[in-house]
């Protein structure tokens, strides 16, 4: 039993509960009113009444103001009944805390909420901070993983609404749990899928268990985004407005004053430090956006890094938050860095250290340059010279085998731009750097995950000032390496579809599927669903490319903004927010084939966002094992499935007749009411 | 399923009803005009000119005698079928949103609209079925909605209620000897306004359509929610078929309420769902806006719609109608 | 009176003499013009045989050349269709191929790739599926252990 022993406004786990309350829910408690005469309340009570229909509808009888007998005055409060518990709930928010004049500000409470806080003598005269919580584990977070029938979750943010759904395909997804005003932002899965994110102007919630239940929150006022570390043990808050501690009890300390980061040990809800905005140089300002995020995890979590544009990279010891050599690493010019998404074993060393990217542009007698950098020792394992960098961006391959630069290149009169990618081979001996010369430019990269396949999206330079209107086409093209007697080759080109509108790519998460489609686009909404391990007809294919090429449907989405796979790379959801536009706002629920299984437009849609999956706990020898027998699983997914069609028909057959039953009942009561009438 | 298509009017339809045969239709739209077609064919027989503002509303009596009509101009008039010759005019403060004849055609309901000042009514006339006699000057009685306003009404079977569909999403039955209440239910969302209610064949049912995206199947009698339709889309209009156990639903979003005007977005399709399992079984395409009215046709073999892009769509079933299950 | 007489017939005789020439002379003009009508109507029939011949060996050229095309482009579809997949009739003589058979042989072909493809997508998405829950029905039994730890 959860102890609601706190009056923070955000406790939206009551206010649910409240909510389920019948009866007194339109009934408000107003306090903080002038003391008045019996004679005078007539008065009182219009001009009360005048404010509180600002909200609703509440009449001038339906307000009960106490008179103290002994004293023959009232008491300083009223009880108003609005029309519905809608109206209740806005005048709580709205007009609670506002002055009704000079010496008199009023506070509107829900009926049911001072039941809630006044029963059991919960309410102290003085307000004691809430004891902190200690993190008990009490139920399994990893529920949901234990689905028989291998269903996953995802979750929708519409109106007011977040619900958490299991997928049922082309079915009407099954509905776990759906709260009013669950956020008042966005929500946010951590990387694992085990904690739901909740954002609030006091600060994040985490969610989780099978309860739902609140499991952790950070205080951070006006909080904008959060970051998790990849295994969920910290996060960093962040908000664009400076912290001005609040004169209330509340946990933060001095320190935290004028702080815009707030790093947080997740299962404790301990604040391991506090960070400042970097001020931004005054020749960039404006220009940038807030890169997001900020602060980067390393793969192990042990080191958090940001970067001090121009100057350094700070890098951070987890927990203890200490600058890792007790000084950030100087790299004169430094633009942008990413760490290796996975822990990576460097050719001819024993011990594995973290690896990080950076990139640093042309400046005076240098050339720009590509470095790689291994955490903790700060030693540069690798570094390539680059020329006419107009900008770079950098793409580590999923395991962190590779290493993609992306570079935008200008001819020397900069009159036209074209792309080439540099790719790292990070495991090889002496880390081995490929060229790969475009004459387009490269507006969208994406690495297979697991994989060592890439799309890239290119656009053909449109020269300056000669046209307006249309974007110009992109091409899509495939590549993969080469396989030579079993070692792998260089990139080479498997496929270019030219002709094209695309600007987005996403892969299935498992890799050998991707979706290449136009997001966010005024005129075009085409999704290109291939496979690149298409089985069979292999001939037209170039042989020596680990790859085979297949477009499984083309399909489109009108409005779409934002597409995701499922964690398994079954299903693919593709969303119209309305945060990007109000047409036709809702989902489409795929298979990975691009087959249509599902779409519902739904108004105020938000966001749509599958749960994620830790790891598989199967071992690879297990896996192996699974995938050798996979003949007889099938056969057992093959009956139960051809079990639950036929009892799914057998139930809407029953429903329908039962449906029928009842209304021939009906009609025939009805037709003897109307003979009997009609003789009468 | 070829539809036949009457182009006529020049403003949005506002309704359209067949007489008892089947055989005309009679349309109204926010022009000044009450048309008469052969429904067979969809040949004007005729137009019946006099009102001074937007038609609202249109019906005919059994016999196919007397038209009635009610428009923006504050009145109700009374038409002889046949010759188009104006009956009778009534005048009221506000304009008439609704007008229906009793199942014997002796009885005149109308519902009034509200207006600065004015309260919404309904009031019921007697109807005198000779066309060369007088008509009476005052209503047998007046119901006045205080609360919310009705925006459609209709009779019952053998005339014993008069149900009243409001504006806060309500329905209401009425004592139709006298218009005393009798009952109110929330039928539909808070607040959503119900935009048609029409009858079922013996009028012990009737279907409500509503900007709540939902159309119901109500007892007259309990005011009991039999079935409810589940749309993507603000209702304007429902009716219910004999014949076959469906019900016709049309609407859309009003090029106005949406924030951009994508075709694709305004779902201008009549929908059939089937009325005992509530399940959608088709669409019909074709018009360019809203669907702000459907009549169907008395033998079930057709159905009509009238449209805010200024056509009527007549439809008669082919085969495959008849023979779904 | 005599004189006279003799005056008169020969009068008459010039007379008829003059008309004979007259007459004469008209008659050749009369044969001339008929004989040039007539070289003018064979010169006429001469040019229309010639025209039409011509335009005969125009169209018979158009048609041979249409043929060319139909086959060419026929020829174009047919190596099409057999690159493509297995195409299971071997036709070397076009003469009796039309367009439509043409298209419907293509139409077919399409079908049939559309079917073998829509087939294999089938049993992909059934591998990729019951891969899935294999796996999870094995991960199943490690969960409890995943919560005691």
């Amino acid at each position: 039993e959860e102890e609601e022993d706190d009056i923070d406004f955000s406790d939206l786990h009551e206010q649910f509960e409240v909510q389920m309350e019948e009866g007194l829910d339109a009934f408000v408690v107003v306090d903080g009113l002038p003391v008045v005469t019996e004679e005078n309340k007539p008065k009182l009570v219009k001009f009360l009444t005048k404010r509180l229909n600002e909200v609703g509808r509440a009449k001038a009888d339906q307000i009960f103001m106490p008179i103290d007998e002994a004293t023959g005055k009232s008491q300083g409060y009223a009880f108003v009944e609005y029309e519905t518990a809608d109206q209740a709930t806005a005048a709580c928010k709205q007009l609670s805390g506002i002055a009704l004049d000079k010496k008199h500000t009023i506070y509107i409470n829900k009926l049911t909420d001072i039941e809630r806080y006044g029963r059991e003598g919960r309410i102290d005269e003085q307000y004691t901070p809430p004891p902190k919580e200690e993190y008990v584990q009490q139920e399994h977070f990893r529920w949901w993983l234990s689905d028989i029938n291998a269903r996953d979750q995802f979750i929708m943010y519409r109106g007011d609404n977040v619900g958490v759904f299991w997928n049922k395909k082309k079915d009407t997804p099954e509905q776990i749990v759906d709260r009013l005003m669950w956020t008042e932002m966005f929500v946010k899965w951590s990387p694992l899928g085990t904690f739901l994110t909740s954002m609030h102007p006091q600060g994040v919630q985490l969610w989780g268990g099978q309860s739902w239940k609140r499991i952790q929150r950070f205080y951070h006022p006006y909080v904008n985004m959060v970051e998790y570390s990849p295994k969920e043990n910290y996060l960093v808050s962040w908000s664009n407005r400076p912290i001005s501690l609040p004169d209330g009890p509340h946990p933060l300390g001095p320190e935290e004053e004028g702080k815009n980061f707030l790093v947080w040990d997740l299962k404790t809800g301990t604040l391991l430090r506090s960070f400042a905005n970097l001020e931004v140089r005054g020749e960039e300002e404006g220009k940038r956006k807030v890169q997001w995020p900020v602060f980067k995890w390393s793969a192990d979590e042990k080191y958090l890094a940001r970067i001090r544009p121009g100057q350094a990279i700070e890098v951070y010891e987890v927990p203890g938050m200490g600058l890792l050599g007790k000084k950030s690493v100087k790299i004169e010019g430094v633009v942008d860095f990413e760490w290796a998404p996975e822990t990576v074993k460097l050719a001819g060393r024993k011990d594995t250290e973290q690896l990080l990217a950076y990139w640093t542009p042309e400046m005076e007698n240098q050339s720009a340059r590509v470095g790689i950098m291994a955490i903790p020792s700060k030693t540069v394992v690798r570094t390539r010279n680059l020329f006419n960098v107009s900008d770079c961006k950098l793409h580590w391959q999923s395991e962190g085998k590779h290493l993609c630069v992306k570079v935008d290149r200008h001819t020397k009169t900069k009159k036209s731009t074209f792309t080439n990618l540099e790719f790292f081979r990070v495991t090889e001996k002496e880390i081995p750097v490929e060229l790969l010369e475009l004459k387009e430019t490269v507006i969208n990269f994406a690495w297979e995950p697991k994989g060592d396949r890439f799309v890239i999206i290119t656009q053909q330079e449109v020269p300056a000032g000669v046209q307006v209107g249309a974007a110009p086409k992109t091409s899509v093209s495939f590549y993969g390496p080469e396989i030579k007697k079993g070692s792998v080759g260089n990139f080479k080109l498997i496929k270019t579809i030219d002709k094209k509108n695309s600007n987005a790519i996403y892969w299935s998460p498992k890799g050998r599927f991707v979706l290449v489609g136009t997001v966010s686009s005024q005129q075009f909404f085409d999704l290109d669903f291939w496979d690149l391990d298409f089985d069979g007809e292999k001939k037209d294919q170039p042989t020596d490319v680990a790859a085979n090429l297949q477009l499984m449907n083309t399909a489109e989405h009108f409005g779409v903004t934002d597409v995701e796979w499922d964690p398994t790379g079954r299903y693919v959801a593709t969303s119209a927010s309305m945060w990007k536009h109000t047409m036709e706002n809702g989902y489409h629920l795929w298979d990975f084939k691009g087959t249509l299984l599902r779409e519902e437009h739904i108004d105020r849609f938000k966001q749509f966002l599958w749960r994620p999956r830790p790891p598989t706990m199967l071992s690879k020898e297990q896996q192996k094992q699974v995938r050798k027998n996979l003949r007889e699983y099938s056969r057992v997914f093959d009956e139960e499935d051809l079990y639950e069609t036929e009892t799914a028909n057998k139930e809407v057959i029953e429903a329908r007749k039962r449906a029928l039953q009842e209304w021939t009942a009906w009609r025939q009561r009805t037709e003897k009411q109307l003979r009997e009438e009609r003789v009468a | 399923m070829r539809p036949i298509i009457l182009n006529g009017h020049e403003r949005a339809l506002t309704q359209i009803k067949f007489n008892r045969d089947g055989d005309l239709l009679f349309s109204t739209a926010k022009d000044h005009v009450v048309c008469a077609w052969f429904s067979a064919n969809g040949e004007r027989l005729g137009t019946y000119h006099g009102h001074q503002g937007a038609l609202w509303t249109v019906d005919i009596d059994p016999t196919s005698t007397i038209l009635a009509t009610g428009a923006a101009d504050n009145t109700i008039r009374l038409w002889e079928v046949r010759t188009g010759r104006l009956l009778k005019t009534w005048d009221f403060p506000t304009a008439v949103k609704r007008v229906e004849f009793n199942e014997d055609g002796n009885l005149l309901l109308a519902v009034t609209e509200q207006r600065m000042g004015y309260l919404g009514t309904v009031v019921a006339f007697n109807i005198n079925s000779d066309v060369d006699g007088p008509q009476e000057d005052e209503p047998i009685f007046k119901i006045t909605f205080d609360e919310s306003k009705a925006t459609v009404a209709a009779w019952s079977y053998l005339t014993k209620f008069i149900v009243t569909a409001h504006e806060d999403g309500s329905v209401a039955t009425w004592d139709a000897k006298d218009g005393s209440f009798i009952q109110r239910v929330q039928a539909h969302e808070q607040d959503m306004l119900i935009t048609d209610m029409q009858m079922a064949a013996d009028r012990t049912y009737f279907i409500t359509a509503c900007r709540d995206k939902t159309a119901k199947v109500i007892d007259v009698n309990t005011l009991q929610v039999l079935k409810t339709y589940v749309t993507d889309t603000p209702l304007n209009t429902a009716a219910i078929t004999p014949l076959k156990e469906f019900v016709v639903l049309g609407g859309g979003q009003a090029a106005s309420e949406v924030t951009t005007t994508s075709q694709r977005q305004g779902k201008f399709e009549a929908r059939f769902y089937h009325k005992i399992f509530e399940e959608e079984i088709g669409r019909v395409k074709g018009h360019f806006g809203p669907l702000n009215t459907i009549a169907v046709h008395p033998a079930g073999t057709g159905y009509a719609s009238g449209g805010e892009d200024g056509y009527v769509r007549i439809h008669f079933f082919d085969k495959a109608y008849f023979d779904f299950k | 009176k005599e004189h006279q007489e003799a005056l008169a017939r020969r009068q008459l005789i010039e007379q008829r003499k003059t008309s004979a020439e007259e007459a004469i002379i008209k008659k050749e003009r009369e044969e001339q013009q008929q004989r040039m009508q007539r070289q003018q109507e064979i010169a006429e029939a001469e040019a229309k045989r010639l025209a039409e011949q011509q335009k005969q060996r125009e169209l018979a050229r158009m048609k041979a050349e249409q043929e060319r095309i139909r086959k060419e482009e026929l020829q174009k579809q047919l190596d099409e269709l057999k690159s493509t997949g297995k195409l299971d009739v071997d036709l070397t003589d076009l003469s009796d191929m039309d367009a439509a058979r043409l298209r419907q042989m293509k139409l077919q072909q399409l079908e049939k790739e559309k079917k073998e493809l829509a087939e294999k997508l089938r049993i992909t998405g059934k591998r990729v599926d019951h891969l899935e829950r294999a796996y999870r029905r094995e991960e199943v039994k490690l969960l409890p252990k995943d919560y005691e730890q």
